[in-house]
Order: structure tokens, then sequence, then C-alpha cells
């Protein structure tokens, strides 16, 4: 039998956290230095598992297989392919970061660092699990260690925001758990690559896509289910706001194409319109919203919501363009914000405080730290160059093919962006440096540099040379996009060809 | 080769009982010191047990069948068996954690554990019943040794009021219990459970004869044992039971009582009335799904730890409930391994789930004590990590968070009620989880997110129930890492445990 890699990946995490949990009590000051050491074995394995990957192949790569349970129809079944190859990455890089940058944690420090590496472990296995209840374990179990993180190590309103986060998330999971339930029990299997050969009936789709939209759009956010997203990562300690915007949030895109594209061909392709027009408004709520916040945190938080709305819109235009560049742009986001919440940390931890009214011509006394936000802030925009541009180009491309009107407004997104980012980096960084407090701040130091270093690198990597990240994407995404064709009438535009979505409809005239 | 009054199927009672005796007979001889009391009462429930899984043993050998004895009152099978090796460990563990507490009493101790080891020994027998007589006697001795024990701390009022209120309820349950048994027994003409004459075979004979009579005395029989088992609307007594009763006791009654109550439960539905599922499953359907609404809301506005682990027994109750709507396959046969298995894991895990919340609510509130406010709970995270972090373990379990055997008894039992085509039920049940994570969560937050009022003082469990809480951790990480083994025994693969109602519902 092959190396079983991607069990590795999952374990690692938590070996890392028993790891962690035999420093002695006498040496608090090792904690952390010891979580970030072992948080690099993941980044490690990840990195192999990208080396290793074949590029150009559509299925499964690296599958595990063990039967658990004989006639329940549950089985360890874990691979990866190109959508997840790349997510997975990004877990792992994101870690190490974020560990580095929580020197600001003193209180329960070892709590903290295995609640991170649980959390870590938790989030690898949903992206790589491949059977229903196994995948909902891990979506379950993830949520403990991100609710103690909020609850415990938050700012003033923690213990609100920790409960309105779980609570959020748990009322999903229930009805994500009842369609799993109904899925597995009807057709006698919980595995996933089993359920594909299964026909699920038209009917039992819509209620099936419902549930499983319903769990995957709160923890995206979808509008109307954002309301616990600026509540939760503007209360998360830094760390837990770079995990949760750059990771977890992503966690409800890839159900969504992972399982209601492609487990519910029928129902997705009669829904576009109700996601496309949820995803639309998402992008132009969350850029306006995050124009009016005066706090440069909720800002950040409220762009996510335009953001992944994004996704969102890609993943719905059921097209290569979109679905890659959504898939793109979930890696994009989870850089970019990632880096844009690790460069609010950095603020708050030397003036405590997030007010941008606060501020004003820091650009004078810490240069390097305003070039860093900037270049980040343009990223996020999407000027051509950086990474976001190729994601939110390939999304806009994507559903202009088949969602014309819905590309048009969702355009409005990319110029809202630079106006609330440009705007914030104008109220921040430049014109006088009036605030007394200000004058003293500290640049960058050679730890946030570091920290801030390898994001930027790719950034700017992605941004010129997207190609290896596509190519891993592409057939996946391809595969995906056969399966709806295949179950329904839907033709996936091309260029050069008209959308149909009405096609569909005429199932029944086929002879 | 079995004679009818074969010993076999007692063996674990009798040892129970010789325990129980000795112990009488010592205290009163002797005047011994406790650890003697501990010695005899570990040798009667260890040797209960080991007979418990000799039952299992012999019934597994060939040519041994299970049956029943003493007049077709008691069963032998593997389902009889299953229940004591769930509650004489029980009542081991019980005893454990509430170990200083009964030396507390003095004297009375040897009574105190006395009771605990009847109650034990009726709960078994409820279970291994086979005859509504047989099961009526056996729930009344189980039943009044509860009694005795929730009002064992003379001196508090509430500990009085409670057991007199579980009395008296207890008592009017009974009735409505064994008015039931007399109604089925004036229409189908048996208290037999099953077997050749008795009530499954009359229902099965006369398929199209069902007296309206019938259907009240089932209504009656349910009525009683979802008393037991604190069902919604029959669930009244048990937040005042659980707040009264002394904390180191209230995790054995209230596990106990869901053990022998399901397990009973399960023998007179599906073994004995498993014919007419149609007119009772709608009735437990209803009963499941309003436990665990009611159960679920009035847990969430609790002050008290102890109030709202009750309010959450009922939604725990509800949850098992949904078990009992067993599906039925093409040939009409009902698929009864599945549902028990699912029944008995989550009756099993969630026993043990109590015991380990109440133990760490006795070290945290005073184990004599009835009360057990919210407040006592701030800041334990700091005062006692240990004790806070198996709290949230169990807490996290009852909340049905995966990696806990909670999770996994959770999709267990609803899985046999999607199957059953009771999805809405299921659903219902899921959305009043998620709601009944606020109240488990409350707890968690108060432990590690306040601070202590006034005087931080540092609990410390005693060895016995420090014992109990780590084999309670370790049992429910185990089971919900790994389940499948002990869900394979449970379902019983058409082994001996399903054999006996399998053929009673034939």
């Amino acid at each position: 039998m092959d190396f079983p890699i991607l069990s590795v990946v999952i374990v690692l995490p938590v070996a890392g956290a028993a790891a962690v949990a035999l420093v002695p009590r006498t040496r608090p000051q090792l904690v952390l230095p010891v979580a970030v050491a072992v948080s690099a074995l993941p980044l490690g394995a990840a990195g192999w598992l990208l080396w290793q990957f074949e590029s150009g192949v559509a299925d499964f790569q690296f599958v595990e297989q063990h039967g658990l349970s004989g006639a329940w129809g549950v089985s360890y079944h874990i691979g990866v392919d190109g959508i997840s190859l790349l997510l997975v990455a990004l877990t792992a890089l994101l870690f190490p970061i974020s560990l580095l940058a929580s020197t600001s944690i003193t209180e329960r420090v070892k709590a903290y660092a295995i609640s991170m590496l649980l959390l870590e472990a938790g989030i690898l296995g949903v992206f790589l699990s491949l059977d229903l209840i196994v995948f909902f374990v891990f979506w379950e179990v993830m949520l403990v260690p991100m609710y103690f993180i909020i609850g415990l190590w938050g700012g003033e309103r923690r213990v609100y925001a920790a409960l309105k986060f779980f609570l959020f998330t748990a009322f999903g999971s229930a009805l994500l758990l009842a369609g799993i339930l109904w899925l597995g029990v009807s057709n006698g299997t919980f595995d996933f690559m089993a359920l594909l050969g299964k026909g699920i009936p038209r009917t039992a789709q819509f209620w099936l896509f419902g549930a499983f939209a319903l769990s995957f759009g709160i923890k995206v956010p979808i509008f109307p289910f954002h309301t616990w997203l600026p509540d939760a990562h503007v209360e998360a300690p830094t760390a837990g706001s770079v995990i949760l915007a750059g990771i977890l949030l992503k966690l409800g895109a890839y159900g969504l194409i992972r399982f209601n594209l492609t487990l519910f061909p029928e129902a997705s392709v009669d829904l576009v319109p109700v996601l496309a027009v949820l995803a639309v408004i998402g992008i132009v709520y969350g850029a306006v919203v995050a124009i009016a916040q005066s706090d440069i945190k909720r800002l950040v938080a409220y762009s996510s919501v335009s953001h992944l709305g994004f996704v969102v819109l890609g993943i719905f235009a059921l097209t290569t363009q979109g679905l890659q560049g959504g898939v793109l742009q979930m890696v994009n986001h989870g850089l970019t914000t990632g880096a844009l919440f690790l460069l609010v940390g950095m603020l708050y931890e030397r003036r405590h405080t997030r007010q941008m009214a606060e501020f004003g011509g820091l650009a004078a006394v810490m240069p390097l730290y305003a070039g860093a936000f900037l270049f980040i802030a343009l990223a996020s925009i999407g000027l051509p160059g950086l990474n976001g541009f190729v994601g939110e180009f390939l999304v806009l491309l994507g559903s202009f093919l088949s969602l014309r009107w819905y590309a048009a407004v969702a355009v409005l997104g990319v110029v809202l962006a630079a106006v609330y980012l440009l705007w914030a980096y104008q109220r921040v960084f430049t014109g006088p440096l009036a605030v007394e407090e200000n004058k003293g701040l500290a640049d960058l130091g050679f730890r946030e540099i570091a920290l801030l270093a390898p994001i930027v690198l790719l950034v700017l990597f992605l941004g010129l040379y997207p190609k290896p990240a596509l190519d891993r994407i592409e057939p996946s995404v391809g595969v995906i996009l056969d399966r709806i064709e295949h179950a329904t009438d839907y033709q996936v535009p091309e260029y050069g060809i008209e959308a149909d979505l009405d096609a569909h409809v005429h199932v029944g005239a086929e002879p | 080769m079995m004679g009818d009054l074969s010993f076999v199927a007692v063996a674990p009672e009798v040892a129970i009982t010789s325990a129980v005796v000795l112990l009488l007979m010592v205290e009163v001889s002797m005047h011994p010191r406790p650890w003697v009391w501990g010695l005899v009462a570990g040798a009667g429930a260890a040797s209960a047990t080991a007979l418990a899984g000799w039952q299992w043993y012999w019934l597994s050998q060939a040519g041994n069948d299970a049956g029943t004895s003493f007049h077709g009152m008691i069963a032998l099978d593997g389902f009889g068996a299953l229940a004591g090796l769930v509650m004489f460990p029980l009542v081991g563990f019980g005893l454990m954690g509430s170990w200083r507490l009964a030396v507390k009493q003095g004297r009375r101790g040897a009574e105190f554990i006395t009771l605990a080891l009847l109650a034990a020994a009726g709960g078994h027998l409820m279970a291994a019943s086979a005859n509504l007589i047989m099961l009526f006697v056996s729930l009344e001795v189980f039943s009044i040794s509860l009694y005795v024990l929730v009002g064992f701390t003379r001196d508090r009022v509430d500990a009085d009021e409670a057991a007199l209120k579980y009395f008296l309820l207890g008592a009017f349950a009974s009735a409505v219990f064994l008015y039931g048994v007399a109604l089925v027994f004036a229409s189908t003409g048996s208290t037999s459970i099953y077997g050749a004459g008795g009530i499954a075979a009359y229902l099965r004979r006369m398929a199209l004869f069902r007296p309206a009579l019938l259907l009240v005395g089932i209504a009656l029989l349910l009525v009683g044992l979802a008393f037991k088992v604190s069902a919604a609307p029959f669930h009244v007594w048990a937040p005042d039971v659980y707040q009264g009763a002394p904390s180191g006791i209230t995790g054995f009654v209230a596990a106990a009582a869901k053990v022998a109550g399901f397990a009973a439960l399960a023998r007179v539905l599906i073994a004995g009335l498993g014919w007419q599922i149609n007119d009772w499953a709608p009735a437990v359907a209803a009963i499941a799904a309003v436990s665990a609404v009611v159960g679920t809301l009035f847990a969430i506005v609790q002050e008290d730890v102890k109030r709202m682990l009750a309010y959450s027994s009922v939604a725990h109750a509800g949850f098992i409930l949904s078990a009992f709507l067993v599906a039925m396959d093409a040939d009409g046969v009902l698929n009864v391994g599945d549902a028990t298995g699912a029944m008995w894991f989550y009756v099993a895990t969630y026993a043990i789930q109590v015991m380990g919340a109440f133990t760490v609510v006795a070290v945290v509130a005073g184990d004599a004590e009835g009360r057990a406010p919210l407040d006592r709970f701030n800041g334990l995270g700091r005062r006692s990590p240990w004790l806070a972090a198996a709290m949230t373990f169990m807490l996290l379990a009852m909340a049905g968070i995966p990696v806990t055997a909670g999770f996994v008894g959770k999709v267990a039992v609803f899985s046999i009620a999607v199957e059953a085509g009771y999805l809405w039920l299921v659903i219902v049940a899921l959305v009043v989880t998620v709601a009944g994570l606020f109240f488990y969560l409350r707890v968690i937050v108060r432990m590690y997110m306040e601070e202590p009022d006034g005087e931080p003082e540092v609990a410390r469990a005693g060895l016995g129930a420090q014992a109990v809480l780590v084999l309670a951790s370790a049992a429910t990480l185990v089971l919900g890492v790994y389940p499948w083994p002990l869900l394979r025994v449970l379902r019983g693969d058409a082994t001996l445990l399903v054999e006996a109602l399998r053929r009673a519902v034939l």
C-alpha cells in the first residue's frame, strides 16, 4: 500500500497538539515556538503533496479507504483533487503564520496552541474526506476549538460572538446532518463516490440541496446568513480572524462545489438564479457596508462578505471559467484577507484601537507597514498582476457567459472594493500625522516581515503565473461540469456559444 | 438445556441480593469500617456483572437457546444479559462516585449502599421480565429503592420534598401501568409479553380483531413507562427530584432510570406489542417530539445545573424514543436488531455521560447538597482544570458533538427514525439539539470565561469520583472514535440479542 500521506496530513496537527500538551508547565515561553514548529510539519507534508500531485488528472489522488462499519456504509475514505489540494495547501500555510502571529496571547497559551492545532486537523479533515459521515464529524469537531478561540482569547464581546458563531453554524449542521442521514439511509451508503453512482430523485434533490446549501451558505456566508460573521471576526483574536476569514469561510464554498453541485446536479441547475441573486446581493451589500465602517477590522470583515459573493457567483455560473475562478478566488481571498487581518492585528497591538479616525499619516512613521498594506489592499481590489485580478477576472468572465446581468452588477463590487480599501488606506496612512501617540509607532519588525513575506510572494506569484494552480483546478472542475451536463440538459456555455439556462426545462422532450 | 426453574436467568440478582443480605447482617452484627461495605458492595456488583457476562457467553454457546424461566416470568436472552452488563457496572461506578456521601451517612451508609444495589437488581429484572406482572414487581423494587435514595439526606427539606414528590407521582404512574396491564390482560387473555399464549402470539393470531380496550391498555402501559424514563409530558417530577436528591447519587438515579425504563419499554413495545406498531408508533413519535422540544426549551432557562441536566434528560428521552420507530422491511419483518442496538448504544453511553456529569456536580456543589446553582461553576476551569475538562467533555458528548459517543448515539437512533420514514421527527430533534447546545455551552462559559465570585474554593474529587470521571471520559472518547465493534455486537447481526425479540415479533 502506498504511503498514507493524507492521513499523515490530518494526524500531524493532532500529534503536534499532544506535543504541545507535553511542554512543562514551568516553561510557558516554549509553548508557541513548539506549536509553530509542529505546525510546520503539515506544511511540509502539504508541500510534498503539491509536488507529488499529478497535474491534469481529474480523479481523486492519494485515496485511502478503510471500511469502518460494514453494514452501516460508513468508511474512512479520504482523497484529494485539484480543488481540495489548493485549499489544503492554504490551510497548512496559514496555520504556522497565525501561530507565529499569536505572541500577544499571554494567558493559557498552551490551551490556545492546542485549540489551534486541533482546529487545523479538523479543517484538513473536512477538505480531504470523501465519506459524508466522516466529513460531518470533521465539520462539527472544528466548531469546538474555534468556539474556544473566539470565546476565551477574543475581544470584549467575545462570549456573545462565540455563542452566535457556534449556534449559527450548528443550526446549519443540524439540517446538514438530517440531509446526510436521509441520503445515507436511503442509499445504504455514506460514501461520496458510491453516492455519485446512485440516482437521487429529483424532488429529493431539491430538499437535500436546500439542507446542504443552507448549512454551507451560513458558513460562506451567503447573504442573508452573514450576520454572525462581523461579530465573530471582530471579536476573535488576530490569529482567529485569519483562520476564520482565510480558511473557515472556504469550507462552505468548498461544500457547495463538492456536494451540492456534484450530488444534486438537477437542483443545482434549477436553483442557479436563487444562489446568483444572493451572491450578487452579498457582493454589493458587503461592499457598501464595508464603506460605512469606522473600525478597520469590521471593514475587512464585511469585505469578506463581498469577496465570498464572488466565489459563490463563480461557482453557480456553472462554467469552467467561473468555477475555476471561484476556486482560485477562495485561495486568493484566504491569502489577502488573512494578510489584512494580520496587518490590522499588528496595528492593534501597537495602538490598542482599530478606529480609523485615530490614525492618519502613518506612512511617515511606518513606511514598510504602509507599503505592505497597500500591496495587499491592491491585491484584494484586483489590480492586474496580483492574484485577486486573476480570480475575479475569471469569475466575471465565467459568469458573463451564463449570467450576464448578474455579472454586470457584480462588477460594481470590484469598484466598491477600490473605494473602501483605498479610502481606508487614505484615512490611515496619508495626510498629516495628527495624533501624538502615533508618532512613536515602530515599523514592521523582523518577525512580522517573516509573517507577511510568504503571503506577499504568493500573491505576486499567483498574479503573474497562475497556470500551475489553474492546471490543477481545471480537470476537477471539468468533471463536475461534465456530471451536470450528463445529468441534465444544461450545456456549459463556451466562448461564442450563447448560454441557455432554460434548456434543461425541456428534459421530457428527449426521446 | 434449561429447566423452567433455571437459576441462570437470575444469577446476577442472586449475586446482588446475596451481597445485600451479607452487607446488612455484617453491619448489624459487627459494625465494620466503611471499607468493608465497599468490599461487599464491590464484590456484589462485580460478580453480578461477571454473571451477566457469563449469561451472554452461555447463550452464545451452541445448544443454549434464549428462553424464559420461572414459568415464563423471567427471560434469559441477550437483551437481558446486556441490560445486566450495563446496569451492574453502573451501580458499581455510582457507588464509587458517591462513596464519600455514603461514608458521611455514618451507620446509615450501609443502608444507602444496600438501596443502590437493590435498585440495580430491580432495574435489571425490569429489563429481563417476560411477563407484565413480573415487570410490575421489579418496577416497584426498582422505584421504591430510588425513592428512598432520593430522600436519604433527611435533614434537608428539599430532599424530603423531592422524595415525596417522586414517591407520589411514581406510585400514580405505577397504578396507571398496572391498569394498563389489566386492560391488556382483559383484551388478550395473557400477561406474558411473548411466548406461546402470550400477548404477541395473541396479536398475531387475531390480526383482525383488535378491541379498543387493547389500545387503551397499550396507551396506559406507555404512559407508565414514559414516566420512568421522564419523557414529556410525564416528566414533571424529574427537575425537582434531580435537584432535591443528594448530588452524589443523582447520577445513578438518573442513569439507572433511563437504562431500566428503556429496556422495559423496548421489551413491552417491540417484543410484546410489535404487531401493533402502527398503532403505537405515532404516539411514541409524538412523545419523542414533545420531549425533545419541551426538555430543551425548559433546560435553556434553568439557573441550576441539576435542573438543567434534568430537563436535558427529558430531551434525551425523546431522542432515544426515536429508536423505537422501527422500520418494517418488504416482508413485514421489523428491523428490530438495528433499533434495539441503536437504543442500547444511546442509553448506555448516555448513562455514562450522566454519571460523569453528576459526579462533577457532586464534587463542585457538595455531594450531600441538593442545589447546584450555575454560579458555583464560575471559574472552575482555573480552580480545578481537570474537573472542568471532564465536565466539558461530558457536556459536549450530551450535545452530540463528534468524537464523543454522544454523536454516534444520535446518528444511530436518528438513522432508525429516518429509515422508518419519520424524517420530520429527526429534523425536529436535530434543530432542538442545536438549541440544546446553548445550555450546555452556558455551563462551559461559566467554567472558563467567568471569574468566581468571592473566595475561589478549589473543588477536589475523591479517589472514587476521579476513577469514575477518568473511565467515563475514556469510554465516551473511545466509543466516539471507534464505536463499530460495540455497535456490531449490540446490533447483534441476527445473534442472540435479537433472536428472542425477532422470534417474539414473528
